[in-house]
């Protein structure tokens, strides 16, 4: 080969996958609107949620993972990594006893007033707060930015995208239902149109009997569960098998949901943690939408 | 009783401050050997080292013995306002107001700083709000102070409550993490410190004053103390300390209420020993209930009330118990 054809494969590679060759993730944005700016790929990174920490996995990020919060569980090798304490009362000597140089946060789980301290330590903050699919595709995108695997991110990202879109396609335009999704039991508590869940049951051609509270996670009272009176009633309930949370509903048989015998469990990881596992948890959800319309 | 022997149990409780102190910044869940941590305290070792112990351990141990201190003088200063064993720093609704401030800003997106001042604002106003009603159009007593304390520390609890049920999600969390109490929101434990400091040197030339004022304001008058702007002097200057306490450190329980009772127990009723004794002891009492909460089970962290509880509840009644 010449020299000048080398050059030129060496030019081409360099077009292909700039990021990789050019290590400068420089600045991002995260979900608060603050600048986070690396020098160079993050390389130990302590993440504070769960759902982050799957997150920076699906980046190709994994391991890079120092340590992360409790009850980090999936993929398996979160499970391994040291534990700093759990999500809202996070332990800041244990975080820089790992010399990070990139903590991950979630506005949901995580305190501001604590992580604060971080950066005015020299530890810089990326504050997630995924709120629909793509903001879930957008997020591991940046995590790739950050951690120097960009292409890696931009393809699982696109596929993660890719799969809900033909998902919306094959159920999106079915004949719909009110599905009411329940979080909790006592006291009762589902999602409004903001949440993840509830956007995943439009997907699959339902809709949210409560999209239009404004709370993104109402409380409820029974009554007003009766008066709304779904079709389809899901839940993950306490864990895997517990139907207990379901069976309580048979108590008002003129229930839609009940007198089609539409209650239905979904697996609690897949549908409420906004990770790239929401691609499964939607397929889950749609196909239980499907049995629902036949019976109906 | 001579002066030095009435000191001796300050000169005690100073060293056993010391002690809590040496131990809060020497144990983290990190574990650095005593060597490390003497070598981070005079400004060798590793970077690391010194980050852990110069600018996480030793603020936040400053800012536990600051608040416990402050805690415990405004403590012993209510209840000898007003004449109350019951009362504590915050029986007016001072942390209630502090909370209705810090919440409000962490619902207008706030952070840092001015949650801080907003606290310390929310305090104020709930303070200057009791004071104006209880002076209201009539005479002024202690239990109309107590009256209106109490009713106004009911509307913030509601308040809270209300905030809390609405706030969205995402602001949820911190919200939860501020009305837990927690030694380590404020950057700096300078400025309780000092108020500390200063607290101990004005309230010492009126302790006999007080001491006075504790028998009753009858007495007190009769014997020449001018009962009412004392009164309202206390009042104002317990509520400061509180409020000061408040945004270092949210609002922790208990060492208000019952650290004064435990040393009155231990050192009897003389206001000019009992207040730098609340000043130490309380400072004890909040740095190694912040030790015990940040290492029992690390890295998970506990709030540090649950402490404070869990070792002030049977030292007192133990202490009760054993008195006559």
């Amino acid at each position: 080969m010449s020299k000048n054809g080398l050059t030129t494969m060496v030019f081409l590679l360099f077009l292909l996958s700039p990021a990789s060759v050019v290590a400068q993730p420089g600045c991002v944005h995260d979900a608060l609107g603050r600048e986070v700016c690396l020098d160079k790929p993050a390389g130990r990174i302590v993440s504070l949620s769960p759902g982050a920490t799957e997150l920076i996995f699906s980046a190709g990020a994994g391991d890079a993972l120092v340590g992360a919060s409790a009850w980090s569980d999936y993929p398996p090798e979160a499970r391994e990594l040291p534990r700093v304490g759990n999500s809202d009362r996070v332990d800041l000597e244990a975080i820089l006893a790992l010399e990070p140089d990139l903590v991950v946060g979630w506005t949901d789980g995580n305190s501001r007033a604590q992580l604060d301290r971080l950066p005015e330590l020299g530890v810089p903050v990326f504050w997630l707060a995924p709120r629909t699919f793509e903001d879930i595709a957008a997020a591991v995108k940046t995590l790739g930015l950050l951690t120097g695997h960009p292409e890696l991110a931009e393809r699982q990202a696109r596929d993660f995208l890719a799969g809900i879109e033909a998902l919306q396609s094959r159920h999106g335009a079915s004949e719909p239902v009110r599905v009411f999704y329940q979080v909790w039991d006592q006291p009762l508590m589902t999602v409004n149109g903001e949440e993840l869940i509830s956007k995943a049951i439009q997907v699959c051609g339902g809709t949210n009997v409560f999209t239009d509270l404004p709370r993104l996670v109402p409380r409820l009272s029974v009554e007003t569960l009766l008066a709304a009176n779904p079709e389809v009633i899901v839940t993950a309930g306490r864990g895997e098998a517990d139907q207990s949370w379901l069976e309580r509903w048979r108590d008002y048989p003129t229930l839609a949901a009940v007198a089609s015998d539409n209650l239905f469990l979904v697996s609690p990881d897949l549908l409420q943690r906004a990770t790239f596992r929401m691609l499964d948890g939607t397929r889950e959800l749609c196909d239980l939408l499907e049995q629902a319309r036949a019976r109906l | 009783m001579p002066a030095s022997e009435a000191f001796r149990p300050l000169v005690l409780l100073a060293l056993l401050g010391l002690a809590t102190m040496v131990l809060s910044v020497s144990v983290g869940s990190a574990g650095l050997s005593l060597a490390d941590t003497l070598a981070a305290l005079t400004g060798s070792g590793s970077e690391l080292n010194r980050t852990l112990v110069l600018e996480l351990r030793l603020p936040r141990t400053l800012a536990a013995f600051a608040t416990g201190g402050l805690l415990a003088v405004a403590g012993a200063l209510m209840q000898v306002l007003l004449r109350n064993p019951l009362a504590d720093p915050y029986v007016l609704g001072l942390s209630g107001g502090a909370a209705v401030g810090a919440l409000l800003s962490m619902l207008a997106g706030l952070a840092g700083v001015i949650v801080t001042a907003s606290a310390f604002g929310g305090a104020l106003l709930s303070t200057l709000m009791v004071f104006g009603l209880a002076h209201g159009t009539g005479s002024w007593t202690p239990s109309r102070l107590l009256l209106t304390g109490v009713v106004v520390a009911a509307g913030w609890g509601a308040v809270i409550t209300l905030m809390l049920a609405i706030a969205p999600t995402r602001d949820l969390p911190g919200m939860l993490y501020w009305l837990m109490g927690d030694v380590a929101y404020a950057g700096t434990p300078w400025p309780a410190f000092v108020l500390l400091l200063l607290a101990c040197l004005l309230v010492l030339p009126a302790g006999r004053s007080l001491n006075v004022l504790a028998r009753g304001p009858l007495q007190a008058a009769a014997l020449g103390v001018n009962v009412r702007p004392m009164e309202w002097g206390i009042y104002i200057g317990a509520s400061l300390l509180t409020a000061t306490a408040v945004t270092t450190a949210g609002s922790i329980g208990f060492v208000g209420l019952v650290v004064p009772h435990m040393l009155r127990l231990l050192l009897g009723n003389d206001q000019r020993v009992i207040l730098p004794a609340c000043a130490l002891g309380g400072g004890a009492l909040l740095v190694l209930a912040d030790t015990l909460a940040r290492v029992v089970i690390a890295p998970e962290q506990l709030p540090v009330g649950v402490i404070t509880a869990l070792l002030g509840v049977p030292t007192f009644l133990y202490l009760l118990y054993r008195s006559r």
